[in-house]
């Protein structure tokens, strides 16, 4: 029996890294990436289903790996109505109650639209999905999507492709110091070490697509960032020690209280 | 008729500026934001020697947004009637040209053919405004791309936000509107007569089109017309323009260069294979996320290693003959442009893969559309 699980809307995960499955060259070689990363929760744009062309479809040889939990995501749309109706098409064609709710109405920067999102949110979970919104990382709107009734949030790291990292931290900490659903920190990490990061400071899980993608040996980065995922959760769970100045001060400044009266 | 460039649209005060220095060439390469000033530096003569470290960043940038990945459309001709004199074009009303529209019924044939191919995204495509081909016309050829493809985009005549309202709610996405050039003097001599010689109008279209509701816009101008240099800079500044009016908006940037077709005209200021890698890098350089796109108006070599080196999405197996996919065509009836890319879908990917880059048919969702009406 795993001791750390990671659950998410009454499902139990082991691993706490999670894929996106665009940017990748070809199909093998993101399933070569996934199989390294043991991910177990995969995330995939409906946008990408393809029924009708097999070698463009990047749904169906991921349905086909049963130990696989898919989360479809509704990237391309623009507003909580088309992202409820994306959600509905993709729980339809893959059967799964996950949904990462995605919505950035400008299709450059890919920034999540916070109002549009936190609709969308709500109306899913009301309909009975496992809501997972990509979100900015606003500490206020995190509570919001929880009350609202989502599995996790998943606050961005830094812009999506960006490889800038954490450039959020101290957003992520608020959010992680006040949240009772699992907090996934999603877009802009590049490095393992970043990935052990955002887990040391507690964050209960991390989704990665381009740093694994655009790496220069896909698999080999997917397994290196799994296992800085599980050393920074280790070292979450054993407690990091204090950090503080290379010494402590040499003259107490308190001697006076307790000094008798000469 | 034709107008002047607006203020902010004008690259002069940036083609004004002394030529750049090896250093600040090597700056600009570095930029952690650049610019329309980087741009300026990039797409230099001087800056002409630095094109393999362009190349490298470009790649680089593509491959970190875009991913390993290009997207494919395919063009569809429906119709060569013109009603304009642009002197470069091969379709232009004073060519002896054969003209054709498909009716409704080719029109299915030739999207059904398409579609067979494995293609999803359509580009439909006529010349100006005629009684043949008017919007009505292209208004029930979105209807019948929208029952077959996810997504469905435009390259015709400018139209009012009425008529572009009307297309959005027949399926279509997004406009391609070329300036042509931006250089309003040569847009006057170059246009010969015909309604597209009103160069503001042309140039306010892609605003219009956002305004009704399409959510992308396709912006080029046709290198060779006019001094590259400006037309580069004054297509950085629509776009910065559009961008800041319209933030939910997806633009994209497409490189055509004039080439030989009826008519013979020569391009004024000819724009070689360098030339244009150098300004596609730049552009990638300066436009990290926004989607450029190549033609097979190219010739297979250039488009091959242009592939994921800035270029994120390209044309597919073009026939830009009316009728051209299901029919071979006529002899004697030359295209629009030369087709030099003619690989099919199968060849075409092949090379990608080969170069590690995956093709992407289907990269938007007609969920994300309203239904068309039946």
């Amino acid at each position: 029996m795993h001791d750390d699980e990671l659950i998410l809307g009454g499902h139990r995960f082991t691993s706490r890294l999670l894929l996106g499955t665009g940017k990748f060259s070809d199909a093998v070689t993101m399933l070569k990436a996934l199989d390294a990363s043991g991910a177990q929760i995969v995330t995939v744009a409906l946008r990408r289903f393809n029924r009708e062309r097999s070698e463009d479809d990047l749904a169906a040889p991921l349905l086909a790996r049963k130990h696989l939990t898919l989360m479809p995501n509704t990237s391309g749309a623009r507003t909580a109505a088309e992202a409820v109706k994306a959600a509905h098409i993709a729980r339809d064609l893959c059967g799964s109650p996950f949904v990462k709710v995605e919505i950035h109405p400008n299709p450059h920067h890919l920034m999540p639209d916070p109002i549009e999102t936190y609709e969308a949110s709500r109306t899913l979970a009301r309909d009975g999905f496992v809501v997972m919104p990509y979100m900015p990382a606003d500490p206020v709107l995190a509570k919001r999507l929880e009350e609202a009734g989502c599995a996790s949030v998943m606050p961005l790291g830094s812009a999506i492709g960006s490889g800038q990292g954490l450039a959020t931290a101290e957003l992520l900490r608020l959010i992680v110091r006040d949240s009772r659903i699992p907090v996934i920190v999603d877009a802009g990490l590049r490095s393992p070490s970043q990935a052990a990061a955002a887990m040391e400071m507690g964050c209960d899980a991390v989704l990665v697509n381009s740093a694994v993608a655009a790496a220069g040996d896909p698999p080999a980065m997917a397994a290196a960032l799994a296992r800085a995922v599980e050393a920074g959760r280790a070292a979450r769970r054993a407690g990091l020690m204090d950090r503080g100045d290379s010494a402590s001060a040499t003259s107490p400044l308190t001697v006076f209280l307790t000094a008798r009266p000469g | 008729m034709s107008g002047a460039l607006p203020d902010e649209l004008d690259p002069r005060p940036w083609l004004a500026a002394p030529p750049p220095t090896a250093a600040r060439i090597a700056a600009a390469l570095r930029a952690d934001a650049p610019g329309i000033e980087e741009l300026r530096v990039l797409i230099s003569e001087q800056a002409r020697p630095w094109i393999e470290p362009m190349a490298q960043r470009a790649q680089a940038l593509t491959e970190r947004h875009f991913g390993r990945t290009i997207a494919l459309y395919a063009p569809l001709y429906l119709s060569n009637y013109c009603s304009s004199g642009c002197a470069y074009c091969g379709f232009a009303s004073d060519r002896r040209q054969p003209r054709r529209r498909l009716a409704p019924e080719e029109i299915a044939m030739e999207m059904d053919a398409l579609k067979a191919m494995g293609i999803e995204e359509i580009l439909l495509l006529t010349g100006e405004r005629t009684p043949q081909a008017d919007f009505d016309y292209l208004l029930g050829a979105v209807r019948q791309a929208a029952q077959r493809f996810h997504l469905v985009t435009v390259e015709a005549f400018p139209m009012n936000v009425e008529e572009y309202r009307a297309l959005t709610a027949a399926g279509c996405v997004g406009v391609t509107l070329y300036q042509e050039t931006y250089e309003p003097e040569q847009y006057t001599r170059l246009h010969r007569w015909g309604p597209k010689q009103d160069f503001a109008a042309r140039l306010d279209g892609p605003a219009r089109a956002l305004a009704a509701g399409l959510r992308t816009a396709g912006l080029g101008a046709l290198l060779g017309l006019s001094d590259p240099r400006f037309d580069a800079l004054a297509l950085y500044l629509h776009l910065a323009h559009l961008r800041r009016r319209f933030w939910r908006a997806g633009f994209s940037i497409s490189f055509p260069r004039v080439c030989e077709q009826a008519g013979g005209f020569a391009a004024p200021h000819p724009v070689d294979d360098a030339r244009l890698a150098q300004i596609v890098f730049a552009f990638r350089i300066a436009l990290p996320d926004v989607p450029l796109v190549l033609s097979t108006r190219e010739a297979p070599a250039f488009r091959d290693g242009m592939a994921g080196v800035g270029i994120s999405k390209m044309s597919v197996a073009s026939r830009t003959t009316v009728g051209g996919y299901v029919a071979a065509a006529p002899p004697g009836s030359p295209g629009q442009f030369e087709v030099h890319d003619g690989r099919d879908v199968a060849a075409f990917t092949a090379m990608l893969r080969a170069r590690r880059l995956e093709p992407v048919f289907k990269s938007w969702d007609a969920v994300y559309r309203e239904a068309p009406a039946a």
